[in-house]
């Protein structure tokens, strides 16, 4: 019978299949690159993964929430399920150089690397002598739709029944992906020196979205204004009343509240008569995004009122609040200190933009390291991945060793995380809560 | 018997004879200036001059009005000339008063002087047994609507309902007794013009506006606060998105102040107040764009969850000249100044301003011209008045001459105005008009 081996013996070999695909990893990386898809149509993307999968022979489900692919490795005896997550979309940057010329698609926040290090990690675990040590189940999961964008269009999805989340995670948790799953973990790259190579977190805002109708009544913006109910000076004077309760957010509270107009009129010699606008309301907690959402209410229905226009305010559960596992983030760090040395390991304590990673850790332990090698502004069309060895294979092998670290050792350390760990909501308490945050109201003109 | 023409010979020479004297009261006046329903230095003096002349009078009406009667040779029409007592407040204007900044800003000063003027005249005792009808010289408070807030203590006090003189002496029945009422305006626009006659103005409403927030440290809490500087600075940004729906012919005029914006720097506003002002040439349009603004004070409460209260005011109606009365006006100023000097304004051109003669013009045959002899834009410090023969002797004389012209020949031309004239209201429904007008709004915008 031969000896258990130790976790450095089990990371090694880890590394040494990781290090053996490498170009192969990163080649995948950039192919995705080359074709970026927006969340829920990321089709090839998925492709790619479960092409890949196919390739080491694992099983794998796919079409989760229109394009989510989910893998499971099998330890060697019964344990918690760690899922390993990669983010499947794109954004739209039309200037973006690897931009889609068709669609504007583009990644310009680094996803293609997430899937990049996911099959990584795979590739690394997925070694009988490395699985046989696992207690526990390995879930990887290819998750469509992070960022929250064409809201217009995934809610004519949602309007069709084909989705009933705007982002992929809740979708997927709505779905029961995550019933099954202990842990999670996921890498994002990011641009900021600050951060370091690797780069334990700490906080996200959390957000809902809002689109917004202000329906006026258009008439000859020459011949008979006085006719006509302006909906553009609605809108306008709404952003207005949006800033002036600005002085109102907490500084604790990193409140975000940053509208776009959709449409602002047909035609410059008509009275804007339906003009659209969306935004997010995002803050650091519940609370403070159900405060400046309810303001933001206020401000949108005050616009309306003061040209006597009607407004229609539709609100979406975006993404709550992320908060980290101090816990994983422990057995994290030395792991990310081993491969890129403990001066270039980075600490954040509170991001202001948002993830639906917030909504898996209000569910489970869960933690959201981020990984250098980026330049550029995130979201810009400059942002760029420069170093794929850092983003792709050093992130993928942090990833797996983690892995090992909790479930070896009959998955010792993952229970003890899962045992000190209190969840914030189950999950019909997270899927009540996302449901009430859904509306959708018309205030009739004066 | 003498004739008309002989008649205004008579009466003009007269008051060209006391031509230092009713110019000594205007300058008097210009010197001693108060503002609406606080004019008792000024009314004193018209009480005064008055009794001097032996005229019958009464005082005190809302407030500060003076009323004389003058009985003429025999029954007929009675006619009010009218003029106004009140300053405006204009702190910078050279003859501002020093305490309060009254000032005439406005040149009432002189319809003083021109009223009593054209009572010089028309009691020459060959004058006055000629006239058939009564004279009623009338010095009325308050017509420019400013002060609200200490007019809106008066009405609290039960001093008095309307916060314009003209208003508040119709409510009391002052002109119960009046058939024809005119007056004269100095203007400081009219060209190489001496009169002019015609034209309209705007019919408007007060709003006394008071925006409630939450106050709290502006720098360590300002999330516990409501700023309710932030509601009453969104409402006038709301109401300036509205001007675009404003029709041209409406003439509308939407303008304020704000008379209190906050205590201290360091405190979020919570008490911010503004009297404000809703003018537009019909009474129709009036109350539409009233019900506008009330909106957008509305807005701006709902806009940072403060709450509003609106007390809105009745303000003057538009001005309706009877035109044969005018034409008595002009026929008299042609005579006087020449044609070529004479100005008649089209009747639908607007001159944008409010004025209680409005109100009174709605009741009964009014006619409200004007004469040069002032400079600088109405209402503001360079208002001055530099011609007195023009500001004041020239339109005592034509007042007097379209009296003599109502009254002369057994009142037959007075009694052909006023039974051909058809009031725009009743009295009573004047009063329900305006009454409607008086209304307090109160909006909370955090529920």
């Amino acid at each position: 019978m031969p000896s258990t081996p130790s976790k450095d013996e089990l990371k090694r070999w880890v590394f040494d299949a990781i290090d053996s695909k490498s170009d192969e990893l990163i080649n995948l990386a950039q192919a995705i690159l080359n074709h970026p898809e927006p969340g829920y149509r990321e089709v090839r993307t998925a492709q790619v993964v479960s092409g890949k999968l196919a390739e080491m022979g694992i099983p794998f489900r796919s079409g989760l929430g229109l394009t989510g692919v989910r893998a499971d490795l099998l330890g060697g005896s019964a344990g918690p399920t760690m899922a390993l997550l990669g983010e499947l979309d794109s954004l739209i940057v039309n200037e973006h150089p690897y931009a889609d010329a068709a669609t504007g698609a583009a990644h310009a926040c680094g996803h293609h690397c997430q899937i990049g290090m996911l099959l990584g990690a795979a590739i690394g675990l997925n070694q009988p002598e490395v699985l046989s040590a696992l207690s526990g189940r390995i879930a990887l999961i290819a998750v469509p739709a992070e960022e929250y964008i064409e809201i217009e269009y995934r809610d004519s999805l949602r309007r069709q029944g084909k989705i009933e989340f705007l982002g992929g995670k809740p979708e997927l948790v709505k779905l029961g992906e995550f019933d099954d799953v202990n842990l999670a973990m996921m890498i994002h790259t990011t641009s900021s020196v600050d951060e370091g190579q690797l780069c334990i977190s700490g906080t996200n805002n959390g957000t809902v979205a809002k689109k917004i109708r202000f329906i006026g009544r258009g008439s000859h913006a020459g011949g008979s204004p006085h006719l006509g109910i302006n909906a553009l000076n609605a809108a306008s004077l709404a952003l207005t009343a949006i800033h002036y309760n600005r002085e109102t957010f907490r500084d604790a509270d990193t409140v975000r509240v940053h509208p776009i107009i959709t449409k602002g009129g047909e035609a410059v010699s008509a009275v804007p008569a339906d003009v659209r606008m969306e935004t997010f309301v995002r803050g650091r907690t519940i609370e403070a995004i159900m405060d400046a959402n309810r303001k933001v209410d206020r401000a949108l229905r005050a616009g309306a009122m003061a040209v006597g226009a009607q407004v229609n305010i539709q609100t979406i559960p975006g993404y709550l609040p992320l908060t980290q596992d101090r816990r994983m983030n422990e057995i994290y760090e030395p792991n990310a200190a081993a491969l890129v040395g403990a001066d270039r390991v980075g600490h954040v304590s509170h991001r202001t933009g948002s993830t639906d990673m917030g909504d898996i850790s209000q569910l489970m332990p869960a933690i959201h390291p981020y990984v250098g090698g980026a330049t550029g502004l995130g979201h810009g069309a400059d942002y760029l991945v420069q170093d794929y060895s850092l983003a792709v294979i050093t992130a993928a092998k942090s990833m797996a060793a983690t892995v090992v670290d909790l479930l070896a050792d009959g998955a010792n350390l993952a229970g003890q995380v899962v045992a000190e760990h209190r969840p914030e909501m189950t999950r019909a308490e997270y899927l009540k809560f996302m449901r009430s945050l859904s509306s959708e109201q018309t205030f009739e003109a004066e | 018997m003498l004739s008309r023409q002989e008649l205004k010979q008579r009466a003009c020479a007269a008051i060209d004879r006391h031509q230092s004297e009713i110019v000594g009261v205007a300058r008097q006046i210009l010197d001693n200036p108060e503002p609406g329903f606080s004019e008792f230095k000024t009314a004193q003096l018209v009480a005064d001059k008055f009794d001097e002349m032996g005229i019958e009078r009464r005082t005190g009406l809302a407030l500060t009005g003076v009323k004389g009667r003058i009985a003429g040779g025999g029954p007929g029409p009675r006619v009010a000339l009218i003029g106004e007592l009140d300053s405006l407040i204009v702190n910078e204007h050279p003859h501002a008063d020093a305490e309060t900044g009254a000032a005439h800003a406005c040149g009432h000063h002189c319809q003083i002087g021109m009223m009593l003027g054209a009572i010089r005249g028309l009691t020459q005792p060959e004058v006055l047994e000629q006239l058939c009808g009564e004279l009623v010289p009338f010095a009325v408070p308050a017509e420019e609507f400013i002060e609200v807030a200490r007019r809106l203590q008066l009405r609290e006090d039960k001093k008095l309902e309307f916060m314009g003189g003209k208003q508040e002496l119709i409510r009391l029945g002052e002109f119960d007794d009046v058939d024809l009422a005119m007056m004269c305006h100095t203007a400081s626009d009219m060209g190489e013009q001496k009169f002019a006659v015609g034209g309209t103005s705007n019919g408007h409403v007060v709003k006394y506006v008071q925006f409630l927030g939450r106050g709290a440290h502006a720098g360590s809490a300002p999330h516990l606060g409501v700023n309710a500087l932030n509601a009453a600075s969104f409402a006038l940004q709301a109401i300036h998105n509205n001007r675009e729906v404003f029709r041209g012919e409406d003439t509308v005029r939407i303008h304020g102040i704000m008379t209190k914006g906050g205590e201290a720097v360091n405190a979020v506003p919570a008490d911010v107040r503004l009297e404000w002002r809703v003018r537009s040439a019909t009474p129709k349009a009036v109350v539409k764009n009233s019900t506008l603004v009330d909106r957008c004070f509305k807005a701006g409460a709902l806009a940072v969850g403060a709450s509003v209260k609106i007390t809105n005011i009745p303000g003057y109606l538009p001005m309706r000249h009877d035109t044969h009365l005018q034409e008595l006006f002009r026929q008299n100023a042609t005579a006087l100044v020449g044609e070529a000097r004479t100005m008649v304004i089209p009747g639908r051109r607007n001159r944008g301003g409010s004025t209680d003669m409005g109100d009174l013009s709605h009741l009964m045959p009014v006619c409200h011209p004007y004469t040069a002899g002032a400079v600088g834009s109405g209402h503001s410090k360079e208002y001055l008045i530099t011609d007195y023969q023009t500001a004041v002797v020239n339109p005592a004389k034509i007042m007097a001459m379209v009296v003599i012209d109502l009254l002369a020949e057994g009142g037959a031309k007075g009694q052909e105005i006023t039974s051909s004239h058809r009031p725009a209201m009743k009295k009573a429904t004047y009063l329900r008009f305006q009454r409607e007008r008086a209304e307090v709004i109160e909006y909370d915008g955090a529920r």
